[in-house]
């Protein structure tokens, strides 16, 4: 636990003794939760156990034939499926590369950000633009102006210098839509970085150069580590929207080799193509089932993120 | 003061939801108000003519308002598809193709028009160009009403083959297309665009009527015309795809595994390539008043090898869901938009002009003075390559499902195209090889069937 | 509470801060460069748009009057505008309503398993769109909401609401105890809390937490392409009918783009100050 100037007290209030009311402490603090826990569970978990149920079928809807339960037949399947396979490689290198790259251009970018000169404002505006669009038009416009093997701008850059212009998309899909990713999401991390940057208390640091450390010596032991909760939020919620990445591929890639992600291969097995909701949502719940295993370790680890004291 | 920020913020709320729930308009039952229906068009530019012109040439006269949602190609698929076959009931009349039409209209989940159609007197069933009409009805039955129709054939530059001191046969093969292609290229302007992008209806429509040509086909077929076994570890489909790869890389346009339709446009227009095989309706761009090659264009019927033609036939139908309570209004709207009309009265009214009229549906179109003497260059060529399109025996061999020439007429091709085109596409962007993506496919195209 | 960051210190040399602020600006350019060529394209025409880039051209509003001019019929620009204002506006601030009090139940007067339940919110998130799409479609076909502004407000709040029940959570987890107790003694209730002493403190952590929400609620397209592709269609659903399969589009889409996305983006300019404070204020801790 990192010191800070404010001592740290508990901000949790233990119920107190005693106290008149119509309902028991417990449900009085549960009372706030209910309607949005009450909403949450309505509206995810009728579509989630709904989608076990038809993975469970052979659900197919053209052509339409009759429905019935088969089991784990869909499971089976899966095992074998090295398309499936190469989605969810495809999906990790989607979430977790963008994210890392992300994470360190946005804290460089903070950095910079965090100090006085002519035009902060207008800079910082202009850095944060990316995340504000629509991943749709993200994913358009990257293929088409800048991508663009005949007509893009780093291609035309590319040309200019003497070199020979490349064909981001098609020869290099997972990159390209990385690239995109990386250029939507640093902004959303380095807002993150740069909220950290602001609250950090400055006595320390003016003693620590007092004592006559070195800047990098500063950055790396006082900043970073008061930075590291803020890294682990904005990790966290990067990975979780990544890894539910669709817009893009289907603009730029139409999928494929290097490209199709998770999401993208359920989409293809279902609406896209192939109309076999059975099989899809077997796939879905793979992926709900990983990710719930995947979330407990890390946020395990991650426990500067949920930290509080037990309710008393 | 914090009573009313209180009590704005549930103002704002209450006020939102009631919004909320009269907003949107008519949900549900397409077009619930009196007189109004819901139609999805794809996003073609004579699709988005016909939207524009809806009010005054058709809903002035019938009182009919029409409700329009324009998607791509893949989105209005998936909608559709739901829609028809899960009962949204979202639209009163849909856009499908020659794919969907017979195959809809056997799972009923479309009404047969042809009542509809031989009632209606000014609507003229037998204008109808004889293979697109039979492409979307079955067993005689016509299950959508042709829009726009298309095939496909080889439009090249004429002065450039010119410089180069060849000639185009009336009836080119492959072989010799290819040899012209390799012929006239050069870094600058690349010998022939071909479609490299992945999807059943990009490379894989332009690809399969290259396969056919060539002897080879997705699957073969029983005799009751269902699937029998997946073709395409056969070796006519590897000298089929072999060639098709090395004539893109031998002569083929630039960021070919991201080429489609529009790509090539853009690079035939620019003069980055010589020579294009794609559909027929991009004569029309190419003629276009602000086109730089307008009048250089010579065409060609697409290539063949071992059969007499190869031309694709798409077309883009309207048809009326099951589920829809208000066929009689759908019908006349239908009328209005694939009857011989609105083609006479839409040339002076869309921006393109005369040469943007929706083609190749009706022989009437091809009798326009105005069309005739507009589309000159190309109307002839592409009559003659919708009229030839060999929807019924497209290849060497008997394939299965539905007729259908650039794909194959069983609901699995979707996504069997989908994912071998992707494959496909990845060998044209030089990231796989031949083998490796001959072999996934065929495991794919194994799961059907048998 | 911290000096505002930034502040050179004495001694430091001036050519180095001079340097880095330029660096500053360098960075910004590059990164920004997409966004101003798409700006650039939105007044070309289309032969302009589709070649090798080119710098200078003859502008023209050609195109953004292509893409504004309504045809009866179809989507037109301001009725997918009104759409998503009011599907956003309405679903952040139920999603405010919701997420408020369940921080306060997670935060300051936590139930038992508040650990529990903050893993299941986010845990709603793992199923994927694509996925949920059927189930989902085919409830809102029973129930008549296909093509309603309702049923996105609904699912808006619901793919929102996680992020805001986590974030509202650290912000009021700042809040120290002592000042909600003494109202408590006061005999404050739970409302008379919040008003008084919880929200005022907080508001910048619940400005930016609406404004991640208006963010990521304006630019969803899935969900509201497959559920409202008649009506109560939304801006991404305006801006993609502006591209064609079958001819040339990337100046009608660029300036249909810059009109969809000049909301958000001003309202993201306007509260980037009040976001950094309001993420400053504890969104960890």
């Amino acid at each position: 636990m990192s010191t800070t100037v404010r001592p740290r007290i508990s901000r949790m209030i233990p119920p107190t003794v005693g106290r008149k009311s119509l309902l028991s402490e417990s449900w009085r603090r549960r009372l706030p939760l209910l309607p949005a826990l009450l909403f949450m569970i309505l509206l995810t978990q009728v579509p989630f156990v709904m989608s076990i149920y038809y993975s469970l079928t052979d659900w197919k809807v053209v052509p339409p034939g009759p429905r019935k339960v088969v089991g784990f037949d869909n499971y089976n399947q899966l095992l074998d499926d090295h398309f499936f396979r190469s989605a969810i490689s495809v999906s990790l290198r989607l979430a977790v590369f963008p994210v890392i790259a992300a994470l360190v251009f946005g804290t460089a970018f903070a950095v910079l950000l965090d100090r006085k000169f002519l035009g902060r404002g207008i800079v910082r505006t202009m850095l944060i633009t990316p995340f504000l669009l629509t991943p749709v038009v993200i994913g358009l416009i990257w293929k088409n102006q800048m991508f663009h093997g005949l007509y893009g701008v780093i291609n035309w850059v590319i040309e200019k210098l003497g070199g020979t212009p490349v064909e981001f998309v098609s020869q290099h899909p997972t990159l390209s839509i990385a690239i995109t990713l990386v250029w939507q999401w640093t902004p959303f991390m380095m807002l993150i970085m740069l909220a950290g940057l602001q609250s950090m208390p400055q006595d320390v640091i003016e003693a620590a150069k007092v004592d006559g450390a070195a800047p990098f010596g500063i950055f790396r032991q006082l900043t970073l580590s008061h930075l590291r909760p803020y890294m682990e939020l904005g990790v966290l919620l990067g990975s979780i929207y990544l890894i539910q990445l669709y817009d893009q591929i289907a603009v730029m890639t139409g999928g494929g080799p290097g490209s199709t992600n998770v999401p993208y291969y359920v989409y293809q097995r279902s609406i896209g193509g192939g109309w076999e909701f059975g099989q899809a949502s077997s796939y879905s719940i793979v992926v709900v089932i990983a990710s719930i295993v995947i979330a407990t370790f890390a946020l395990r680890v991650l426990s500067g993120l949920l930290k509080g004291e037990a309710a008393a | 003061m914090r009573g009313t920020v209180r009590a704005t913020f549930i103002a704002a709320l209450f006020a939102g939801l009631v919004f909320a729930g009269c907003g949107g308009g008519d949900n549900g039952g397409g077009g619930s108000g009196s007189g109004s229906i819901n139609v999805a068009i794809v996003d073609n530019p004579q699709m988005k003519d016909i939207a524009k012109l809806t009010p005054s040439l058709f809903t002035k006269k019938s009182g009919i308002k029409v409700n329009y949602t324009v998607l791509d190609e893949g989105t209005l698929r998936e909608v559709t598809t739901r829609d028809v076959a899960a009962g949204g009931r979202q639209f009163d009349v849909v856009m499908i193709g020659p794919f969907e039409a017979p195959q809809f209209g056997k799972d009923g989940f479309v009404t047969d028009l042809t009542k509809f159609a031989t009632s209606d007197t000014s609507y003229q069933l037998d204008d109808i160009i004889t293979p697109v009409r039979n492409a979307l009805s079955l067993d005689g039955k016509l299950y959508a009403a042709p829009f726009y129709g298309e095939s496909s054939f080889l439009m090249y530059r004429k002065d450039v083959l010119k410089k180069a001191g060849v000639t185009m046969p009336a009836q080119p093969t492959w072989a010799q297309v290819a040899d012209i292609a390799r012929k006239i290229n050069t870094p600058q302007m690349a010998g022939i665009c071909l479609r490299g992008k992945p999807g059943w209806g990009d490379l894989g429509a332009s690809f399969t009527t290259v396969l056919n040509t060539m002897g080879g086909t997705w699957w073969s077929a029983k005799p009751d015309g269902s699937v029998d076994k997946a073709m395409v570890d056969q070796p006519e489909f590897k000298n089929a795809l072999e060639f098709y790869v090395n004539l893109i890389h031998d002569a083929g346009e630039k960021d070919a595994a991201g080429s489609s339709f529009n790509e090539c446009l853009s690079q035939y227009k620019d003069g980055k390539v010589a020579m294009w095989y794609d559909a027929t309706v991009a004569a029309s761009n190419l003629e276009a008043s602000d086109s730089a090659v307008k009048g250089k264009n010579g065409y060609a019927p697409a290539p063949v090898d071992k059969t007499p033609a190869s031309g694709w036939l798409w077309s883009w139908a309207l048809a009326i869901p099951q589920t829809s309570s208000q066929a009689d209004k759908a019908w006349k709207y239908i009328s209005f938009a694939t009857g011989p009309q609105y083609l006479k009265e839409a040339g002076s009214k869309v921006p393109g002009g005369w040469a943007s009229i929706p083609p190749g549906t009706r022989k009437s179109t091809y009798e326009i003075p105005q069309y005739k003497k507009a589309a000159a260059a190309f109307a002839k060529p592409t009559l003659d390559a919708i009229s030839a399109a060999p929807i019924d025996n497209p290849g060497t061999t008997k394939r299965p499902g539905v007729p259908g020439v650039q794909y194959v007429g069983i609901p699995e091709f979707q996504d069997v195209g989908n994912q071998c085109t992707q494959q496909f596409s990845a060998v044209i962007a030089g990231r796989a090889s031949i083998d490796s993506a001959l072999s996934n496919c065929q495991s794919v195209a194994s799961g059907v069937g048998g | 509470m911290s000096a505002e960051a930034g502040t050179a210190t004495v001694g430091e040399r001036v050519w180095v801060n001079r340097a880095l602020g330029g660096l500053a600006w360098l960075v910004g350019l590059i990164v920004f460069f997409p966004v101003f060529w798409m700006v650039l394209n939105s007044f070309k025409t289309e032969a302009d748009a589709n070649t090798s880039p080119k710098l200078f051209f003859t502008p023209t509003l050609d195109e953004y009057r292509h893409v504004t001019e309504s045809a009866g019929g179809l989507l037109s620009f301001s009725e997918a505008f009104t759409n998503s204002m009011v599907i956003v506006l309405v679903s952040v601030l139920i999603v405010l309503a919701l997420a408020i009090p369940a921080a306060y139940a997670l935060a300051v007067r936590p139930v038992h398993k508040w650990r529990d339940v903050l893993f299941f919110f986010i845990s709603t998130k793992f199923l994927p769109v694509v996925a949920a799409i059927l189930p989902v479609w085919i409830l809102a076909r029973n129930f008549n909401l296909l093509n309603t502004r309702l049923v996105l407000i609904i699912l808006y709040t619901a793919i929102n609401l996680p992020l805001a029940v986590w974030m509202l959570r650290s912000f009021f987890a700042e809040i120290p105890k002592e000042l909600i107790e003494a109202a408590e003694i006061d005999g404050a209730s739970l409302r008379g809390q919040l008003t008084s002493i919880i929200l005022p403190m907080a508001a910048p952590g619940i400005a930016a937490t609406a404004l991640l929400c208006v963010i990521f609620a304006w630019n969803e397209f899935f969900y509201a392409v497959q559920l409202n592709p008649v009506d109560g269609s939304t801006m991404p659903i305006w801006v993609t009918t502006n591209v064609s399969t079958r001819g040339d589009f990337l100046a009608k889409l660029s300036a249909a783009s810059v009109l969809a996305c000049i909301p958000v983006v001003l309202a993201g300019w306007l509260a980037q100050k009040r976001m950094i404070r309001g993420l400053a204020m504890g969104a960890i801790k």
